[in-house]
């Protein structure tokens, strides 16, 4: 071929640089639009619904993929409207920037998944769909009132609950049986764990292990504390509670741990809810963590003997422990809010059999939690009354108070109060003082929906 | 002579037709062509979201599609956050211990390996090699590394009696751990600058200095550091916003501490981060963002004119 303009002969097989550039933009301007947000909704119409989650599919839990899979096929092969699972790394979901940066742009998914520490957030930014039209009334009256609550306001339920993780304490028999205790020594109050604490800890290994990153997680594994002395987050006329006693002791009692040096400033693998790689490995011979460490010890920590006890409370305080777990929840400006809403009760909120035990298998099979369902008990009772399961349905469940749902700002404020004292040494009085100030200060001016 | 619009005197004594370029204004063209898809990458994806946190800072910005204009209400909000504030001071602290670290360890390497041997040549290897490794996978070798008690760290430094001290979980260690692993994953680009640095300096200068019996310290104080004032100044530059804009250190905080313990290592970007993206609070996030921007520029400017530009003569 010759170019006609210089008369030299292009030995590029027919192309010339020009048209090269030419295709290759054209190539890129195409992919680019193809991959833009926008113009890909509009092609995919309301018709498929995008289900951000980070469960399936690829998940790391085989069990909990397969869950969600089944789940979708089942919905996918009786429903004209679709759902597609979107994984997103547990990671980058909770802390990321992918979930408020969708929602940020109008491309937020049409169901997602939240916590307790989260519903605020979305709901006050009004994307959470209302799901009270398709949950039948017996339905409703089956969810743990409780733990309902925190996905309610003004009687409407925004979400539907998929489980209860109440949080305990794990312990190493071996460790207990090394200083000469046993199962019926486990610490009833603070002052005895710290003083067993003390009796496991070891040049090697420390005697009990509480969450020391900052984050929604280290608050939500501290309020029982708080909550166990009778401390609360606001008064009955909205004004901050913090500066009170039991914010106090709740806060000396983690610092007393650290500075004992019972405890570390720094929990192997993840975070202290990772309880394979704390107590499993024999870095602590007690943990402070959920109802999941159950099925986390089965997978990777098997050959360890090891217990479970409900948390201990101070002197004269009430036993309360907390439950978190995570909630399926539509997106009111999604594509299809109406077959997201239908979607959410049918999963897990629906009177038919499937529904109930599809909540049963989600936290007998898949995970190790309770159910939020209460005749999800009977169901499942198998399950529910065997080994570990039985001593957190008996002993530890019922004295489960709901995750709390706060604004980012209570919670940043009483996250520094905890860092401070934990770490820093500071004075517990002066940073509840502190804290309190602070939460007043944004209360006065705070205009969403119910603090719980 | 006639001449046509866009036609020189040139042009028509050789010959060359109306609109034709010259052979200097294509190789520019070229060079604009080049440089183009980077000024365009630039201007997306760094100078238009600029724009846009600048004019986010006088909004309020709910993360869900509510703007309500604000004025200046973030920046006065910004003066009364005591958070912010220590974000800043924690920045600073960054900055004052890692760029000088960076400098010394830089060319330190560069100075050790710069003899061309086989063994240099893996030593280089060697030094550049935390680079290759994604940050957060040296995060995670590093938590790991740094573990109270039974890391390695605390294993090797026991016979000392600081076997008890915890990197990552002590707000007065903390910092230091992450400036000496942030040292640790960027040596190796900075000893190359250096090395680049050292080789364009004339051997002349040295085997003179060596004839008149100069001692190897005083040849590299009074010839090896004056001429390397260009290269230190590209690197103080580069190592100062690396550390202010976090483009890198990011990522070690968010997998190591999360800006803790107590807010010791909460540097002022992932301060920013937090409003954007855990709070929602993008208003806000915007307004503290410019400031960053404005101090570093400010930072710039001054090293620009401490140094004459990188000449540093009078």
């Amino acid at each position: 071929m010759t170019d006609q303009r210089d008369g030299r002969t292009d030995r590029s097989g027919g192309w010339t640089r020009r048209r090269l550039l030419g295709t290759g933009a054209a190539l890129g301007g195409s992919a680019a639009l193809g991959g833009f947000p926008v113009v890909r909704r509009a092609r995919a119409a309301a018709k498929t619904m995008s289900f951000w989650q980070f469960y399936a599919p690829g998940g790391p839990v085989p069990g909990q993929t397969k869950w969600f899979e089944d789940t979708i096929k089942a919905w996918n092969d009786t429903h004209d409207v679709k759902v597609d699972l979107n994984y997103i790394p547990s990671g980058d979901y909770m802390n990321g920037a992918k979930l408020p940066t969708a929602f940020a742009s109008g491309q937020g998914p049409d169901l997602f998944l939240i916590s307790p520490g989260d519903f605020l957030r979305y709901y006050n930014g009004g994307v959470l769909q209302d799901l009270t039209p398709y949950i039948d009334a017996k339905v409703q009256a089956d969810f743990t009132p409780n733990i309902i609550a925190s996905r309610k306001v003004d009687g409407k339920i925004y979400g539907v609950p998929m489980e209860v993780e109440p949080m305990a304490f794990y312990f190493r028999k071996d460790a207990f049986d090394k200083v000469g205790l046993n199962e019926t020594d486990v610490p009833k109050t603070w002052e005895q764990l710290l003083e067993i604490a003390k009796k496991l800890t070891t040049p090697d290994r420390f005697g009990v292990l509480f969450e020391t990153t900052p984050g929604y997680y280290q608050n939500f594994t501290w309020y029982p504390f708080l909550w166990q002395g009778g401390g609360e987050f606001q008064t009955a006329d909205h004004k901050s509670a913090l500066n009170a006693p039991a914010f106090v002791q709740a806060l000396k009692f983690w610092q007393d741990a650290v500075a004992s040096g019972a405890a570390p400033r720094k929990p192997l693998g993840g975070g202290a809810w990772d309880i394979a790689p704390n107590l499993g490995s024999g870095y602590c011979a007690m943990q402070n963590c959920g109802i999941w460490g159950i099925s986390a010890m089965a997978a990777n920590a098997k050959d360890v003997p090891y217990g479970v006890f409900k948390l201990p409370t101070p002197t004269d305080g009430k036993y309360v422990t907390v439950g978190g777990g995570w909630a399926i929840v539509a997106n009111a400006r999604g594509g299809n809010p109406e077959a997201a809403g239908q979607f959410c009760a049918w999963a897990l909120a629906s009177a038919s059999p499937d529904s109930l035990k599809r909540m049963v298998d989600w936290c007998t099979v898949a995970k190790s939690d309770m159910p939020p369902r209460q005749s999800a008990f009977a169901m499942g009772k198998a399950a529910f009354d065997s080994g570990f399961m039985k001593t957190f349905t008996t002993e530890i469940y019922p004295g489960t108070r709901a995750e709390p749902r706060l604004p980012p700002q209570v919670y940043k404020a009483i996250s520094d109060a905890i860092q401070a004292c934990q770490l820093n040494g500071a004075d517990p009085a002066q940073q509840a003082a502190l804290a309190s100030q602070q939460v007043d200060a944004f209360l006065a001016g705070y205009s969403g929906a119910e603090i719980l | 002579m006639d001449l046509a619009v866009g036609q020189t005197a040139r042009d028509v004594l050789r010959g060359r037709p109306r609109g034709r370029l010259t052979r200097r204004q294509r190789e520019a063209l070229a060079g604009y062509l080049f440089v183009l898809p980077d000024a365009l990458g630039l201007a997306v994806f760094a100078g238009l979201p600029m724009l846009l946190a600048l004019a986010l800072g006088f909004f309020t910005v709910d993360g869900f599609g509510g703007y309500r204009f604000a004025g200046l209400a973030n920046y006065r909000r910004m003066l009364l956050d005591p958070l912010f504030l220590q974000s800043l001071r924690v920045t600073l602290a960054y900055v004052v211990m890692l760029v000088p670290s960076l400098y010394v360890v830089g060319l330190g390497l560069a100075l050790l390996v710069q003899r061309r041997s086989r063994l240099s040549g893996v030593l280089r290897s060697l030094f550049f090699l935390p680079q290759m490794v994604s940050l957060v996978v040296v995060a995670l070798v590093w938590q790991v590394l740094l573990v109270d008690k039974i890391g390695i760290v605390n294993r090797l430094l026991s016979p000392l009696g600081l076997g008890g001290l915890s990197w990552l979980g002590d707000p007065r260690l903390a910092l230091v751990a992450v400036v000496a692993i942030s040292v640790w994953f960027l040596m190796g680009f900075y000893m190359l600058i250096f090395l680049g640095g050292l080789q364009d300096i004339p051997k002349e200068y040295h085997e003179a200095a060596r004839l008149d019996g100069a001692r190897p310290a005083a040849a590299f104080l009074y010839i090896t550091l004056p001429l390397l004032r260009p290269t230190s100044f590209f690197v103080v530059l580069t190592a100062t916003v690396t550390a202010v804009a976090g483009g890198q250190i990011f990522d070690l905080i968010y997998v190591m501490t999360k800006g803790g313990p107590a807010n010791a290592t909460e540097l002022a970007i992932y301060y920013i981060y937090q409003q954007a993206f855990q709070y929602n609070e993008f208003g806000y996030a915007g307004a503290m963002a410019t400031v960053l921007v404005v101090l570093l520029l400010g930072l710039t400017l001054l090293l620009f004119a401490v140094t004459r530009g990188g000449r540093f003569d009078g």
